[in-house]
């Protein structure tokens, strides 16, 4: 599947940085354009089309954050922030305010490139997902997928520790229960194939994913392996009031 | 409010000492109200007993001239009938002791010396004394039973002494409790009274001493985390300040042609960004902490070991697959993860494990590097303390902040953190965790 150029705008008011942002970007395969401030930020998103938005938190005039939510009031563009402060409640607060992604500086680009093709890859999918358009949580046998906070709680409602990717993984096999998932779809759908080697391979994903929820892991009942090289959510999955 | 100019109600010693004075004068008031409306009218009883009935004859007899004295007798007889007076003829031997069994205590206070008493043969029921005048002659009398002195439980004034005595005591145990009771709360209070300003400021109540030590000590906590939060504040900003230029040379990195100078580029900013970081986090316990949420804590220490196996380092993990408690998750995360950063740093591999028991979660994190020395134990968990003393920073080894705040999460988690030696070398860091809800499930 040929993946079209994204369109990303990137809101940072430092100069260097945005200017180093946006090289880095058009380098890997994105159109670019740039914003200092939510001014501008709005003038860009009226003149042209943005599939995807970087959003640092500490703007002049009105905050990263406050736009954040403005921007997600009025559309389902992406949005991954990008922070100075780097705190656990900013991060909270920044995925409750709407956005996708939360990246906290000094960031290593890769990481920013992979994050980027995560959400947009997130979103072609979103797109197809049956039941679960618009669910802010999904539920399967007890356990509670947040996907605005991105966290994982099982049946006693403790949080279960994962990785980003992992998460993505795991949700997107929950958007897509009972259907058999190839191991180049299932990348092609969380990563996109500018990842590379950045993230973990699918098969490590899985198991680590069933080492935290299946009841027994040497018996996956819940992500089942398929004989032609795939993988399959077996369990009911219910959007879940959040 | 001061009545006196020294008796200060608002202190400990003014307000024990106006309720000892209050509560002895109304009682004493009390007492003596009563007794006056109760016995106004009975006479002095005294002088029909004992001896003073005999101790007046005998002094009027002396006096008077021996040809009075018959008469005066015969007038004593009469008025006092009691008495049974009558003179005893010369020439009678007085015995040589004193009748025995009687009280002549009040006889012989009375007529001083001079006089002596003798004692006479029995005749019948009633005994009789006699008494040798200083002139010579003798007379003889009845022995009036001295009344029973009513041993201090007599007038209103004893009534007083004895009340007085017993509320005395009441209330030094009264005074005691109502006064310690603020000062034993204050040193209750100043136990977990701590600098760092999480806990609630000393009541300033009971005494006026102990409301002037409990302002004082809250006034100088403000001061001093006042202090302390303008240095956080401070070093916080410039911390925060350095991420930009970190930022910018981290991204220009990627730009660099030569493979040798990128790599080397990027390892030093690794260095600098995990420096940051670990003063940044360091600072950061200061102010608000995570949320307290159920986490299945095996999921994050085997998150750590994933994530330190993908980067190439030898971690494994050992514990039950699942096991429930009560935690910061984040903050507990970034200290098992300072801790294996520590261990693959001074040892070839490193073994995380998890132990559960009904009260508490023990988490240990091994290595099998040097380990270190007993002495040294204590200094590293102090914060910027090193494992080596040359302050070299070829091996990337950051601040050395990395157990302190390890330590401190653990801490405020109301856990401990402890060093201890594994054999044949090497070092277990050990995380107890106390735990309000635990629950350990093993794999079907």
């Amino acid at each position: 599947m040929a993946q079209p150029v994204p369109n990303i705008l990137v809101v940072e008011d430092d100069r260097e940085t945005r200017t180093l942002i946006a090289k880095y970007l058009r380098t890997n395969a994105c159109n670019v354009t740039t914003a200092t401030d939510g001014r501008e930020m709005a003038r860009a998103m009226t003149d042209h089309r943005v599939d995807l938005l970087i959003l640092d938190v500490m703007l002049p005039g009105e905050d990263g954050l406050s736009l954040c939510r403005k921007v997600r009031a009025e559309s389902q563009t992406p949005i991954i922030m990008l922070t100075a402060r780097g705190e656990d409640v900013d991060r909270i607060l920044g995925l409750e305010m709407g956005a996708d992604d939360y990246l906290a500086k000094p960031f290593n680009p890769r990481e920013l490139l992979a994050r980027i093709n995560a959400v947009l890859r997130r979103q072609a999918a979103a797109q197809t997902a049956s039941t679960t358009e618009g669910a802010t949580a999904l539920g399967f046998a007890g356990f509670r997928i947040d996907l605005r906070l991105r966290e994982l709680r099982d049946p006693d409602g403790a949080r279960v520790a994962m990785t980003s990717a992992e998460f993505d993984l795991l949700r997107t096999l929950c958007e897509r229960p009972g259907r058999v998932l190839s191991r180049d779809s299932l990348l092609d759908l969380t990563q996109g194939r500018n990842a590379g080697s950045f993230e973990r391979s699918i098969d490590v994903l899985v198991s680590r994913i069933r080492r935290k929820i299946e009841p027994d892991p040497l018996e996956p009942t819940m992500i089942k392996t398929v004989r032609s090289g795939g993988y399959m959510f077996t369990p009911r999955v219910e959007p879940v009031k959040s | 409010m001061k009545f006196f100019g020294f008796l200060d109600l608002r202190g400990i010693s003014g307000q024990i000492a106006a309720l000892v004075v209050a509560s002895i004068v109304a009682l004493h008031l009390i007492i003596t109200a009563s007794f006056l409306i109760h016995r106004p009218d009975q006479p002095d009883p005294s002088f029909d007993r004992g001896h003073a009935q005999l101790a007046a004859a005998a002094q009027l007899l002396e006096a008077a001239a021996a040809s009075d004295r018959p008469r005066l007798m015969a007038d004593i007889a009469r008025a006092f009938p009691l008495l049974g007076i009558a003179s005893i003829a010369p020439g009678v031997t007085p015995a040589a002791g004193e009748p025995d069994g009687v009280n002549l205590h009040g006889l012989h206070r009375r007529l001083g010396n001079g006089y002596r008493i003798f004692a006479l043969p029995h005749d019948g029921e009633i005994r009789r004394l006699g008494l040798v005048l200083p002139d010579g002659a003798m007379i003889s009398a009845n022995i009036l039973p001295e009344p029973r002195r009513p041993p201090f439980l007599g007038g209103p004034w004893m009534m007083t002494l004895l009340f007085a005595v017993i509320s005395v005591t009441l209330l030094g145990l009264w005074a005691a409790r109502a006064l310690t009771a603020p000062l034993s709360s204050f040193a209750k209070a100043a136990e977990s009274f701590s600098l760092d300003g999480a806990a609630a400021p000393l009541p300033e109540r009971g005494p006026e001493e102990i409301r002037s030590v409990a302002k004082a000590l809250n006034r100088m906590r403000e001061r001093i985390t006042g202090l302390i939060d303008d240095r956080t504040r401070m070093l916080a900003a410039i911390s925060h300040d350095l991420r930009t230029p970190i930022t910018r040379m981290r991204l220009r990195s990627e730009f660099i042609e030569d493979e040798t100078h990128r790599s080397r580029m990027l390892g030093d900013l690794d260095q600098m960004r995990s420096m940051l970081e670990s003063v940044l986090s360091f600072l950061r316990n200061d102010r608000k902490l995570e949320a307290m949420t159920l986490v299945d804590i095996a999921s994050t220490l085997q998150l750590v070991t994933d994530q330190f196996g993908d980067m190439g380092c030898k971690v494994s993990y050992d514990g039950p697959p699942h096991a429930m408690a009560t935690v910061r998750p984040d903050d507990l995360l970034r200290s098992v993860t300072n801790l294996v950063e520590n261990a693959v740093r001074f040892g070839a591999e490193a073994t995380i494990r998890l132990h559960t028991s009904p009260e508490q979660v023990t988490i240990d994190v091994e290595d099998d590097g040097p380990g270190i020395s007993d002495a040294q134990k204590n200094n590293m968990l102090e914060p910027f303390v090193r494992g080596d003393d040359a302050r070299n920073m070829d091996e990337a080894s950051g601040f050395g902040l990395g157990l302190s705040i390890a330590n401190a999460i653990v801490l405020a988690h109301g856990g401990a953190l402890s060093l201890h030696d594994r054999q044949p070398h090497g070092l277990v860091v050990r995380i107890q965790l106390p735990v309000r809800q635990q629950v350990e499930r093993s794999a079907a």
